[in-house]
């Protein structure tokens, strides 16, 4: 027996006629730009460079507000949240008249092997933070951490508290050793010393270990998704962005990589309470300033478990948590995303002013 | 074929491509004659065998056959050349007297490469048992959405189901201890290789008067200490000046670890 009632030949016209639309479509697309919003660099430490976005002509900046200071993951680019003018998130806030600055790791090379956590937690997001808030004449910063960014972020604000007034986390895990967790349970018994001893990690390791975790979906299906009838140019070149994104990962400090996987996925030292960068304990109660956690509840990365444990370990008598119905990607990129996210941190950050 | 997990970049017209290649000879196998007859009665087991057949091919040649490992393949070309190559003795022809790799080194490396294709062969055990309970998932949920007209929107729908069976199975698979302990098994074994093939190819090196791996490293490190030695004698009195509390007040005895850390190969 067979799913169709007659040949599947009859759709084969069809459908060869849609893969060489989509095919050229795709290729029309090879040319989209990423990152949208005007910015120039403002510091610089080893590879890691700090971008201040300029003022869009038509916002009124908000003469209070805070900084904002965006501290993306290591493990991916940090353009995606400046993907295209109706998807980013840096725009939003800069609509909002609030001056956003961005932390570009950069590509780590042979001679970064050894940078290690304390080296981009203490060095350069410190250095990034003490340069904002020179500028800005002292005071706090926001601090909006993404991903693994996140984690940097909520070590940074338990570590040097004062610096921070308000901390927003997207994405972001806390216990690392949530049942659902896959790939926390795939790194459990790496070698880290090995791991460091073999050099710096090509991004497209990493990139295949993240495709690895739904290979159906994330390498098939969402490309046979394109034959779909709507999917017009725009929804192409939309989906040609994100692919570049998602394609571009750049490589990582052996050192870094092996202490965050050992620390953070294997020992799970964040939620533990035992975690030591520059030779001070990481201790999540003493972050007290408002905290606002907004995370997938579809996410195969960071599981919403993983990230909702967050309010358990903040010492923060106002901390808000918010589960959003999309995936990992789904955060910085969906339609539905791009409006929700950044309306709810402009509010509450507002709220938090 | 190319995959998604070969390609090194970004080539989104090369995977729609290949996945809509396999989208083709899905929907093939959906409409083959072999498959049964319509309306004889509800047994779709006779398309278990060749989706299964289908997906377990793709899952072997796909690089999501080992992440790491491949992926360092991936990365390295050298490396994959290596495991030709890698035999003991690959690196005696080279005439480099003292500084030709010694057997027991050689050794080593045939050891992991031997290791890892045994590690290689388990891992298609479960490539089966994924492909396999996929197939069957799909076998059960089809009859319901089944004989419809051949529209490209209804093909949609039934790949789409072929999907949700493909991830659950290869979920309920990968979640398990003994397959976690295989994965992290095979990356230990292939950095293991590329660690020892850079120690073959720093005996080289070293043969030529180059400078080794280890050596740039000390120096990468002494140039980070004296950069940070710097950054404490210019930065401390500029925040004296302003009055300010050094966020960054690393005790003494952390900064005296750094100072001694010996790079290590």
């Amino acid at each position: 027996m067979r799913p169709f009632a007659t040949d599947t030949e009859a759709l084969f016209p069809e459908l060869a006629l849609r893969i060489s639309t989509t095919l050229a479509r795709l290729r029309e697309a090879q040319s989209v730009t990423v990152g949208c919003s005007a910015k120039r660099a403002v510091w610089s430490c080893g590879k890691t460079t700090l971008y201040q976005y300029l003022p869009l002509g038509d916002a009124t900046p908000r003469a209070r507000a805070r900084p904002v200071l965006i501290c993306f993951a290591l493990v991916n680019r940090p353009y995606v949240l400046d993907l295209q003018p109706d998807r980013s998130l840096v725009r939003r806030l800069l609509v909002a008249g609030l001056s956003v600055y961005l932390i570009d790791w950069g590509d780590p090379d042979d001679a970064d092997r050894r940078v290690d956590l304390e080296d981009y937690i203490e060095r350069d997001l410190g250095g990034c933070v003490r340069h904002i808030l020179d500028s800005h004449g002292g005071g706090a910063l926001d601090l909006l951490g993404v991903c693994q960014g996140g984690v940097l972020s909520l070590c940074y604000t338990a570590l040097h508290g004062k610096q921070v007034a308000n901390l927003v986390t997207l994405t972001t895990p806390v216990d690392f050793h949530t049942p659902d967790n896959l790939l926390s349970k795939w790194v459990r018994g790496l070698d880290t010393e090995l791991l460091m001893r073999s050099g710096n990690v090509p991004g497209e390791a990493l990139n295949a270990l993240f495709l690895s975790l739904m290979p159906f979906r994330l390498t098939q299906h969402k490309y046979v998704r394109l034959l779909a009838g709507n999917c017009d140019q725009r929804a192409v070149d939309d989906f040609v962005r994100m692919e570049r994104w998602i394609f571009d990962s750049p490589p990582q400090a052996a050192v870094a990589l092996a202490q965050f996987v050992r620390w953070f996925y294997q020992e799970n030292r964040l939620a533990r309470g035992t975690l030591r960068i520059g030779g001070r304990r990481v201790d999540l109660g003493e972050i007290r300033q408002p905290v606002l956690n907004l995370y997938a509840l579809g996410d195969h990365i960071v599981p919403p478990d993983a990230s909702a444990a967050m309010e358990r370990h903040l010492g923060s008598a106002d901390y808000t948590g918010c589960g959003i119905d999309t995936g990992h990607i789904g955060m910085y990129v969906s339609r539905k995303a791009a409006h929700e996210i950044p309306q709810r941190i402009i509010a509450w950050l507002k709220e938090h002013s | 074929m190319e995959t998604p997990f070969t390609s090194a970049g970004f080539k989104p017209d090369a995977a729609f491509a290949s996945a809509a290649e396999r989208f083709f000879e899905l929907l093939k196998t959906f409409g083959m004659p072999g498959a049964g007859a319509a309306g004889a009665g509800r047994d779709w087991s006779s398309l278990a065998g060749p989706l299964a057949g289908q997906f377990e091919a793709w899952l072997k040649t796909s690089q999501s056959a080992g992440p790491w490992f491949t992926a360092a393949n991936a990365a390295f070309p050298g490396l994959a050349a290596g495991f030709g190559a890698a035999q003991p003795g690959s690196f005696g022809p080279l005439p480099l007297g003292a500084g030709a790799a010694p057997q027991q080194d050689a050794q080593r490396t045939w050891d992991l490469v031997a290791r890892l294709a045994q590690l290689q062969g388990q891992l298609a055990a479960h490539w089966s048992e994924i492909a396999g309970s996929a197939a069957r998932r799909f076998v059960a949920r089809v009859g319901a959405a089944a004989g419809g007209a051949p529209t490209l929107d209804n093909a949609l729908k039934f790949y789409e189901l072929w999907v949700n069976s493909a991830e659950e199975s290869y979920a309920a698979t990968v979640r398990k201890d003994d397959f976690c302990r295989l994965q992290a098994e095979l990356a230990n074994t292939s950095a293991a290789l590329l660690v020892e093939q850079r120690r073959h190819a720093e005996t080289l090196v070293h043969a030529f008067g180059l400078p080794t791996r280890n050596e740039v490293d000390a120096l990468y490190a002494q140039l980070k200490d004296l950069r940070r030695q710097l950054a404490e004698r210019t930065d401390a009195p500029r925040a004296r000046r302003a009055g300010a509390k050094r966020p960054a007040a690393r005790p003494a005895a952390s900064r005296r670890r750094k100072r001694t850390r010996k790079p290590r190969a």
